[in-house]
């Protein structure tokens, strides 16, 4: 009996168990939504053929309908500059903490953990404590600037139009920072003291360092959370929910809150269903240029 | 040639409440290969690390080729260092690694180019110039780090154990490979190593630490022949010296030996108090066994090694001593055997303070 199990075990028909296996998890619980969902894209959908999979289709309309209209520019540009300042700023300032706590100060191991507080705490309760910290009329921040002198009245930091969007950006910042910093902090811990020490000897910088050892050595792990973040910002929506429902009239609002509000909110399924197919192809087109560049990597 | 490179004075150096250099002064004269040698844990890399800026020190001067570095990071030392890990960097390929520290300084293209080739043909790197260290072997590893030395002209070379990660065969040739280069460059070297041999081989003066403190420093030879206490005679030599206790005799002229019918040992032209107890040291290479029957003591064997063209023994003593012999001998456990000491060649250490006690002996 034992004899059986291992030559099953070490025999080829166990290979081609694993594999069928990871192959009918990707198809049941990847493969299917993702494909369902872009025949969705191309179909007239409402909510009484929902049920049903007989229904018109309707060639590229939904597309066409969703690009063309009015307020696709601004949600493009919006979700554009959700992303980009999400990242520059998780990044930098999450890198910017990893070099920080990488000092080894006392209590810098304490500190770092407090920083996970943050991301443990699911979106809406993030959400829920910023909506509250940048609240036009009894806020807090609006209470802090106004002690300190440096605004007369109120900002309406959810309602201004101008205001809105950075706001959410804001709030998705300070929920990045601590997954950056994380990540960042093992890539740095995994570079060796001596090569500072080398270098250092060899007559660099502090600054000459950072850009000759550190950097490069980090290109991976650089890579991986700008990557990532690029996907999870895109899934960011639990804070527009929170905090502004993507207004005022679509002041701050971006294609996957975007997506939702047609899918579930005018029951414009079919179009919910081209915004998601968009999102799906870039972050695909980011998944690969991250693949490439890792591939190249030089292991330490 | 002889104006001192390197001086250290009274270095004093804690991990927390741990004191891990006691009041530490070497002087280095410029040209000279030093080795620090001593057991594990006793401060050698401390001490190194010291010189080159990368650790900070309680109290005590630093002057480097006449310059006062106490304060200056190491950066500006103007010391090259070979890491026992080598620490090359992973994302440079071997002609970047070689030629980081001339890029740093903004030397040109063409430059760091011509002289990353001579590095090479000096340290047989010419083929490699385009690897990166992951598809390079450890001796050719250690090699890199060398050139990554050399090529900075420093006005002084550290070596933290650099050979220690490389097998037994590439240790002897690179040995006397770096020998020959800091003879060629006119170089300054201060290297540790915990192999004695290593260091006996290759310094010009080898300086023995123990526990944060500098025990001895003097030409190899002049360590082997005359240690200044127990700590250096049992540390330098291999096989390790005896010690055994003894009692110097009425006459001041003898020592009588702890062993097996009371053997008394002449001490030749030296004179001691009547009556003193002493450590007795005797090298394994200085017993040697009498064939006429005229030795001075006899003692049972416990153990014959033969490795061909030399035998070592141990006797079955208490304290054991071993013998060493440069050539075969036809003995077997249980066996007596006669052993005679050349007068000039028995250690005397204070049995207190280990301190050796007239130490003019030359043998
Ligand atoms: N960063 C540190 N913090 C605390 N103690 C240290 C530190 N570095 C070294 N020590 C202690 O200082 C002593 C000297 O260490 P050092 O590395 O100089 O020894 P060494 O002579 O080079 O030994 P080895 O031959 O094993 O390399 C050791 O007892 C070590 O435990
Ligand atoms: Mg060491």
């Amino acid at each position: 009996m034992p004899r059986l199990r291992h030559s099953f075990r070490d025999g080829p028909a166990f290979d081609a168990f694993l594999v069928l296996l990871a192959l009918g998890y990707l198809l049941v619980l990847s493969a299917f939504p993702l494909v369902y969902n872009l025949i969705l894209s191309f179909q007239d959908v409402d909510l009484f053929t929902l049920a049903s999979f007989d229904r018109p289709f309707v060639g590229w309309r939904n597309y066409a309908e969703v690009l063309g209209a009015l307020v696709a520019p601004g949600i493009f540009a919006n979700t554009a500059l959700f992303v980009a300042l999400s990242l520059l700023f998780q990044v930098t300032i999450g890198f910017g903490l990893a070099l920080l706590f990488d000092l080894r100060f006392p209590g810098a191991r304490w500190l770092r953990g407090l920083f996970l507080a943050g991301w443990i705490m699911p979106g809406l309760v993030v959400g829920a404590v910023w909506s509250w910290i940048l609240a036009g009329d009894f806020g807090v921040l609006n209470h802090l600037l106004r002690t300190l002198g440096m605004i007369d009245g109120r900002i309406f930091w959810l309602s201004d139009p101008d205001m809105a969007l950075y706001s959410v950006i804001i709030a998705n910042v300070w929920l990045g920072i601590p997954f950056n910093m994380i990540l960042l902090s093992v890539g740095l811990a995994a570079i060796p003291d001596d090569l500072y020490e080398a270098a250092a000897l060899d007559g660099a910088t502090r600054l000459q360092r950072f850009r000759t050892i550190t950097l490069p050595l980090m290109r991976a792990q650089l890579g991986a959370v700008i990557a990532l973040g690029v996907i999870f910002t895109l899934q960011q929506f639990d804070l527009f929910a929170a905090l502004t429902q993507g207004g005022p009239s679509n002041a701050s609002n971006v294609l996957q809150y975007w997506s939702w509000q047609m899918s579930f909110q005018e029951y414009r399924i079919g179009h919910g269903a081209v915004v998601s197919v968009l999102m799906i192809l870039f972050v695909v087109l980011v998944a690969a240029v991250y693949v490439r560049s890792t591939r190249q990597d030089h292991a330490v | 040639m002889t104006e001192p490179q390197i001086e250290l004075h009274g270095i004093q150096k804690h991990y927390g409440a741990f004191h891990a250099l006691r009041d530490v002064s070497l002087t280095v004269p410029a040209g000279r290969f030093v080795a620090l040698v001593g057991p594990s844990g006793c401060g050698k890399s401390t001490l190194l690390r010291v010189l080159a800026g990368l650790e900070t020190i309680a109290a005590g001067r630093i002057r480097i080729a006449g310059r006062d570095v106490t304060h200056l990071p190491p950066r500006l030392r103007d010391l090259a260092m070979v890491f026992q890990s080598y620490a090359l960097y992973p994302h440079l390929t071997v002609e970047q690694n070689l030629t980081y520290a001339l890029r740093l300084r903004g030397v040109p293209r063409a430059e760091c180019r011509r002289r990353a080739e001579e590095i090479a043909a000096i340290t047989g790197l010419q083929s490699l110039l385009g690897r990166y260290p992951r598809e390079l072997s450890g001796g050719q590893r250690q090699r890199v780090a060398m050139g990554r030395a050399i090529i900075r002209e420093p006005r002084a070379f550290l070596f933290d154990e650099p050979l220690s990660n490389l097998d037994a065969a590439l240790r002897v040739q690179m040995r006397s490979e770096i020998r020959k280069l800091h003879d060629r460059l006119g170089a300054t070297s201060v290297y540790v190593t915990h192999d004695q041999i290593e260091a006996m081989t290759m310094a010009d003066t080898v300086v023995v630490m123990r526990a944060g403190r500098i025990e001895q420093e003097g030409p190899p030879l002049a360590l082997y022949d005359r240690p200044a206490n127990r700590f250096v005679a049992g540390f330098i030599g291999s096989p390790a010296m005896n010690f055994l206790p003894g009692e110097i005799a009425p006459d001041g002229r003898h020592v009588r030996l702890a062993l097996p019918g009371d053997p008394v040992l002449a001490l030749g032209s030296r004179r001691l108090d009547a009556g003193r107890q002493v450590t007795v040291g005797l090298r394994p290479e200085h017993l040697v066994p009498a064939e006429d029957g005229s030795g001075q003591m006899t003692l049972s064997v416990a153990l014959v090694e033969q490795t061909g063209s030399a035998s070592m023994l141990v006797t079955a003593t208490d304290p054991a001593l071993t013998v060493a012999v440069a050539r075969r001998l036809d003995l077997r456990p249980g066996d007596p055997i006669r052993l005679s000491v050349d007068p000039s060649c028995i250690h005397l250490f204070d049995s207190v303070t280990e301190q050796a006690l007239s130490p003019e002996v030359m043998c």
